[in-house]
């Protein structure tokens, strides 16, 4: 598993803390508009004009930001945007509680702001030269969106892509007009499905993420796959890339836990011995295995 | 180590010496118990055995402010005191340790850092109670994580030398202190075999680790589930539980922001709660065996030593006998005297008039 | 963002949830100044009824019809309702009995024919919560200064506040108090919502749940504990019911039947 940097310590051997890390980030709002009835996708700019490029160029594909608001709280979200397009912070954000609401009521030019990236993120370097294959179900293709663009961004450092997303109704499919045009790219594969589509105008599969193996022709010693979805569709999901042969350590997920800290100390994202925060989001199916109650 | 030697007489001067560091600190009773308070030291009860909150406020604190926020601007908010902290035996400077290492891990947390730098830490050595176990978990004794350490031989006290800043310290009593002889030594060495004769507690936690892997699905933790009154108790009094809680008040009698820290437990029916309502832990079976296996196998796998120290306050504090004893005992087949085993068997007398 | 407009109002109570608002004295200029007052009947002769409301503050039990139909007025105009005191949030101490089939006989009782009382028909005590959607609650018997002023500085930024889940014991412990329970006293802190600062068990004093039961409370294990200790179970359903509220009042009835089958045997 990948961890962040070991503490900087002085001539004493007294570990020294460089920046506070729990002190946020003032960031605004450049844009935002809604994806779904209750997604909504906010690109953000860190107002500090030293700071844009090192804070959106340093962080990881599957990395999340703690994010929020003074008197509302604040909650991890994973970075939806990816590290070779910086300048900008995009997040997808489902209203769910407190904090949400909120932001829900803020408009462009209002601030919010950020502390981060944290977490593992996916090992991106291990997985040059690999085909991959990515699973997504509903907001579970936020954190995939990320790793999605960076791979097609760097295409010639992987194999095979596949990229399978299913979503409730097509109406709950986040940036689905963008994975529309993704699909009349030639360079990798895009496969989306719908469980029901009322509007009887989908023009693709209707059925489980699942029924979009059938599509899937990868190497499976040389692939990576990623799943991220609604907990339920971890299991369905892992049986198929086994199915595939993919190796246990090739296969990864993103879990959600919930996190007040984002730094492995307040404690409320441990599973077992691991803290989310900084052992996590990503994990391996070893891990999930070795790791009682990951998932 | 350096060590020297006080004589009984000049404790007080010697702790009045001390306090020139900062606030002193040391265990003075509360009702039929112990607490660290900001006294003289001649309130300071020497035979004192476990506060009932460890010393882990000095560093995380109960509740306090973290954050500032005014003019749309987060500011750091330091509360820092230089204090002498007294009376610490070795299994609290053992959880000090492992609180060290825990906050200074990764993102070291700069609160916890200017505490500790401004904090001198003064051990004390003591004779166990029934309750106590630090024999069972390697932490009798302690060679690290103190500036001064006290052995209260009776008529003297031999003070040993843990750090930089415990040398420094002694500059502030050095008329006080005397080099130790033969005789000292000798004494020390008889100290310590009575000290160890007078464990109560005989366990196999060295086998924690597997036992508890083993007995992951075991009975014992829906009994316990029953009982548990998720009070958090457990939590609030282990010197090595680090988990905090965050929420941000806004004072209106300053306008300002402040982000609070406190204590926060495991056993908490949120703790695993996130946004929307779904709940990671929902049975309290479930939150007190995360409590266990991160405490005796997790800590393990990451740290290589458990994370109790055998200070026995779960032990005498929770109020329906779930502590570190009664669990291993009953994973070791070994039938514990305690409530929620009592209860789970219905041997409760229960009369209604 | 103006001033968010309050009204702070009261149903059925003894009205000591308005009363420690007006105790505020040093903060309740600062209170003004963070919100447009727009009815407040205890406090002030100003009343502007047909406002429409950011918060409303509502005390007391739904114990009239009359007290129906004000909540439910106030419930339309408002953005977000808030019952404050144990009466509102849990029906206070008069709906310990909820439940119990025998309510008309007690009010005759006390009130003797049911035509003594005319101004407005009685219902039964309930919480506002059975009746509307309530969107906050501050609990306590009576509300104190600290938590409510905490609570006005969640709404002031429109954030609707949470209560913690956990209990007394949490407070207890940091302010190192001795556990009660093990010195044998009935506390009912390990079942009651934290916030007061555990007051009484810091003056050794055990907690008798003002702040109402604590969401998932494990009431079983504490009738047991108690029992254990020499108390029986009349005493201990009594001191559970007395801020038990509609909540506790039918699970009571499970535990005290269950207990005395146990005894049967």
């Amino acid at each position: 598993m990948l961890k962040a940097n070991a503490p900087k310590c002085n001539i004493r051997g007294n570990v020294v803390v460089e920046e506070n890390p729990y002190l946020p980030e003032r960031a605004r709002i450049v844009r935002k508009f809604d994806l779904t009835r209750d997604v909504r996708f906010f690109q953000v700019r860190i107002c500090d004009p030293d700071k844009v490029m090192t804070w959106t160029t340093n962080y990881k594909p599957g990395q999340f930001m703690m994010v929020s608001l003074p008197n509302a709280g604040e909650a991890p979200f994973s970075i939806t945007s990816t590290p070779s397009r910086p300048g900008l912070f995009e997040f997808c954000i489902r209203k769910v509680g407190r904090l949400t609401s909120k932001l829900f009521e803020l408009k462009e030019n209002d601030y919010i702001w950020l502390r981060g990236p944290f977490g593992n993120g996916f090992p991106v370097e291990m997985m040059y030269g690999k085909d991959l294959l990515f699973v997504a179900g509903g907001l579970g293709a936020a954190p995939l969106r990320s790793v999605l663009l960076y791979a097609l961004d760097y295409r010639d450092r992987f194999g095979k892509i596949f990229y399978l997303y299913g979503a409730r109704t097509p109406d709950d499919m986040l940036f689905r007009e963008e994975f529309f045009r993704m699909k009349e790219r030639d360079d990798f594969e895009c496969y989306l499905t719908v469980d029901a589509d009322p509007t009887g105008l989908w023009p693709f599969d209707i059925g489980v993420v699942t029924s979009l193996f059938k599509y899937v022709n990868v190497d499976a010693d040389n692939t990576v796959a990623i799943v991220c979805g609604p907990p339920v569709m971890y299991k369905y999901v892992v049986d198929e890339f086994l199915k595939i042969g993919i190796p246990d350590d090739h296969i990864f997920m993103t879990l959600e836990r919930k996190m007040k800290c984002g730094i492995g100390k307040c404690g409320q994202c441990v599973v077992e011995h691991k803290y989310t925060c900084v052992d996590g989001p990503v994990f391996t199916l070893w891990d999930v295995k070795n790791i009682r109650t990951l998932i | 180590m350096r060590v020297f030697k006080l004589k009984r007489e000049n404790f007080i001067p010697f702790m009045k010496g001390l306090s020139k560091f900062g606030e002193l600190w040391g265990p003075v009773r509360k009702g039929d118990r112990y607490v660290y308070a900001n006294e003289p030291p001649e309130k300071f009860v020497l035979n004192a055995i476990r506060t009932i909150v460890p010393a882990k406020k000095f560093f995380l604190p109960q509740k306090s402010t973290i954050l500032k926020f005014k003019n749309n601007e987060w500011r750091e908010h330091y509360d820092v005191k230089k204090r002498v902290i007294f009376g610490l035996h070795p299994c609290d400077i053992h959880a000090l340790n492992i609180y060290h290492k825990f906050y200074t891990r990764l993102y070291p947390d700069p609160y916890y850092l200017k505490n500790r730098e401004n904090t001198l830490i003064v051990g004390l050595s003591c004779l166990p109670d029934e309750n106590c176990f630090c024999h069972l978990t390697d932490t009798e004794t302690v060679n690290e994580g103190f500036d001064l350490f006290l052995t209260d031989l009776g008529d003297k006290f031999l003070v040993w030398v843990g750090s930089p800043k415990g040398d420094e310290s002694l500059k502030l009593v050095k008329d006080l202190i005397e080099d130790t002889t033969q005789k000292d030594i000798d004494e020390y060495v008889e100290w310590r075999k009575k000290r160890r004769s007078m464990f109560k507690v005989s366990l196999d936690l060295e086998g924690m680790p597997e036992i508890l892997t083993f007995n992951y699905d075991s009975p014992i933790w829906e009994q316990m589930g029953t009982a548990c009154l998720s009070c958090g108790t457990c939590t609030m009094v282990c010197p090595s539980c680090t988990c905090f809680d965050v929420d941000d008040e806004f004072d209106i009698r300053t306008d300002e922001m402040n982000r609070q820290r406190y204590w926060y437990s495991c056993v908490f029916r949120e703790y695993s709660m996130v946004a929307g309502g779904h709940n990671f832990r929902e049975a309290r079976s479930e939150r007190l065996k995360l409590w266990y296996t991160h405490k005796l196998v997790g800590f393990m796998s990451e740290y290589g030593s458990p994370a109790c120290v055998g200070c026995g306050r779960c032990v005498v504090s929770c109020p329906v006998d779930i502590n570190v004893i009664t669990v291993a005992k009953a994973l070791l087949k070994e039938k514990p005297d305690a409530f929620w085993a009592r209860m789970a068997s219905s041997n409760v007398e229960v009369q209604h008039a | 963002m103006g001033k968010p407009k309050i009204g702070i109002y009261g149903l059925t109570g003894c009205a000591g949830d308005q009363l420690n608002i007006i105790n505020c004295e040093d903060e309740l200029l600062k209170l003004f100044d963070i919100f447009e007052i727009k009815s407040f009947v205890m406090a002030s002769s100003a009343k502007d009824e047909e406002i429409e409301l950011d918060v409303a503050f509502v005390e007391g039990s739904v114990s009239t019809e009359k007290d129906l139909e004000h909540l439910q007025e106030i419930r339309k105009k408002s953005k977000i309702l808030v019952a404050i005191g144990h009466c509102a949030v849990y029906g206070g101490v008069q709906s310990m009995f909820m439940g119990n089939e025998e309510w008309m006989e007690r009010y005759k009782r006390v009130y003797g024919k049911e035509s003594a009382v005319t101004l407005t028909p009685p219902l039964e005590p309930k919480p506002l919560a059975a009746y509307v959607k309530v969107d906050a609650v501050l609990p306590g018997c009576p509300i104190e200064k600290e938590p409510f002023l905490k609570l006005a500085g969640k709404l002031a930024h429109g954030v609707v506040p949470r209560v913690p889940d956990y209990p007394v014991c949490a407070e207890c412990k940091w302010k190192e108090n001795e556990c009660l329970l093990l010195k044998g006293e009935i506390c009912l802190g390990p079942l009651t919502n934290s916030g007061c600062g555990a007051i009484c068990p810091s003056m050794n004093i055990g907690c008798i749940g003002c702040w109402g039961p604590i969401a998932k409370e494990n009431m079983k294990s504490e009738a047991m504990l108690l029992m254990e200790k020499g108390f029986d179970m009349d005493e201990v359903a009594k001191r559970f019911a007395i801020f038990g509220g509609v909540e506790r009042a039918e699970a009571l009835k499970s535990l005290v039947s269950s207990s005395t089958k146990e005894s049967g045997k």
